[in-house]
């Protein structure tokens, strides 16, 4: 009779302490707030490798590929980079190039609002007959010896241990050596905070294992982005194929971790082939 | 002999070693604590950049408030294709897990206009293989509808052939899209 009143007693309490329990947990549910930060983490990564570990800064290499063979032309990329920077209206961080070559060594090259409205209207004033024509994205070539780093007077502009080539907004007294060294001329100054600014392939949302913006929105793939650590990601597995993989002016000797596919000659070399 | 009035030259050395001091106080004092961490920059900087708020998702935080739109999005052959892009940031929808305003719905040849984008074949620069591109207005004087048709009214933008094959399915139509919606 005792023994089975203490343990009705038991039941009643551990009843209880599990109803406060609920409570206490379902009321935190609603109190803590989903969302923002932590909450921004909930969609699943798309760089398998960086988030849910020690971010290893001496360790991490990426590589940027562009396929030139793949490219539309839509300037969603440059749509993206816009909206994720706020880029003031008439600078480009990322913009689309579109070449047209004709038969007699002619090369047009036009890039209307930095593609920004996409390539909606053909060019109209080509006189010859048009042999070749393709598209051509831009952004920073994040060099392994960058030009802009080594101008810099006051050490605003740096590489990180990653390979990421980063502008200080806090140090930048805007001087505009970095815009004038850059040979890829992906540098201008904000005309909004008054320092450079310039493309960073998104490394406020590779750092979360997510992809650069642009390379996220582009529908045809031809903009990858990926970790060179990962020996199944696709840029490892394109950088280890035989394709032919070139980087703009390799002459300058900068040594760009931004690789092209299908690249013709005549946007590699800044004074022609 | 030597003379005693040497107070010009305590007075440089005074001067020297006041220089000497403000200008060590003042690199103190002005350089960043994380300067030189990694390097000649500030090495905060880099978190800094890491805190950038973002403003772009992925297709997959769509999901959880339109899991109707998504699911035929992703069955269609525009699956590569961002919500994104022709809605608008995330960030000026959502923040912090909360409705925080209305994305603009494109309408008309608003929506003609974001389909020509890519889909218009005067561009000659656009690969075959990648994208399938029409010329405007003769591919509506091919389907036999009126040239004033704005895309969607065949093609439904989330899955392009999804009405398309439907239709040929129901007229026993067999044209093959190689069952793609």
């Amino acid at each position: 009779m005792e023994s089975s009143k203490f343990a009705i007693d038991k039941d009643r309490r551990t009843f209880v302490k599990n109803v406060l329990k609920g409570t206490i947990a379902g009321s935190l549910l609603l109190v803590i707030p989903m969302g923002g930060a932590s909450g921004s983490l909930e969609v699943p990564a798309q760089i398998p490798g960086i988030r849910g570990r020690k971010y290893d800064m001496f360790k991490q290499r990426f590589a940027f590929i562009v396929n030139i063979t793949r490219c539309i032309g839509c300037g969603s990329c440059c749509v993206a980079d816009k909206r994720e920077y706020n880029v003031p209206d008439g600078y480009y961080r990322t913009w689309v190039e579109r070449y047209i070559k004709d038969f007699d060594g002619n090369v047009y090259v036009d890039c209307p609002n930095g593609g920004l409205d996409g390539y909606q209207t053909p060019r109209a004033d080509i006189p010859g007959k048009v042999r070749d024509t393709f598209f051509v994205p831009k952004l920073c070539n994040m060099c392994k010896k960058p030009s802009c780093v080594q101008v810099c007077p006051v050490g605003a502009t740096f590489k990180t241990p990653d390979g990421f080539v980063l502008v200080d907004k806090e140090r930048c007294v805007g001087c505009g050596y970095c815009i004038q060294a850059c040979p890829y001329s992906v540098r201008f100054l904000n005309p909004v905070t008054h320092t450079a600014d310039k493309c960073t392939w998104c490394y406020h949302r590779v750092r979360k294992g997510l992809l650069p913006a642009c390379v996220n929105v582009c529908p045809a793939n031809a903009r990858k982005f990926g970790d060179l650590n990962d020996p199944e990601s696709e840029v490892t597995r394109i950088l280890a194929s035989p394709d032919v993989i070139t980087v703009l002016k390799p002459e300058l000797g900068n040594m760009p971790a931004l690789y092209y596919e299908g690249l013709r000659r005549e946007v590699v070399y800044e004074c022609g082939p | 002999m030597q003379s005693d009035y040497n107070t010009h030259i305590k007075r440089i050395v005074l001067l020297l070693v006041v220089a000497a001091v403000l200008g060590f106080l003042a690199k103190k004092f002005a350089t960043p604590t994380s300067f030189g961490k990694y390097g000649h920059y500030r090495a905060d900087a880099i978190q800094d950049e890491v805190d950038r708020p973002l403003r772009h998702m992925t297709n997959e935080s769509c999901l959880s408030c339109h899991p109707f739109e998504w699911e035929l999005h992703e069955q269609g052959r525009h699956k590569t294709i961002s919500c994104e892009f022709c809605h608008g940031t995330y960030a000026d929808h959502v923040q912090d897990g909360k409705f925080a305003g209305r994305l603009p719905v494109k309408k008309g040849e608003e929506i003609k206009t974001l389909c020509l984008r890519c889909h218009n074949k005067a561009i000659k620069a656009r690969p075959k293989d990648v994208i399938k591109t029409v010329e405007m207005p003769r591919h509506l004087e091919d389907q036999h509808v009126q040239v004033t048709h704005i895309c969607n009214q065949c093609h439904h933008v989330h899955a392009p052939l999804i009405y398309i094959n439907h239709a040929q399915k129901v007229l026993g139509i067999e044209e093959a899209n190689n069952g793609k919606q």
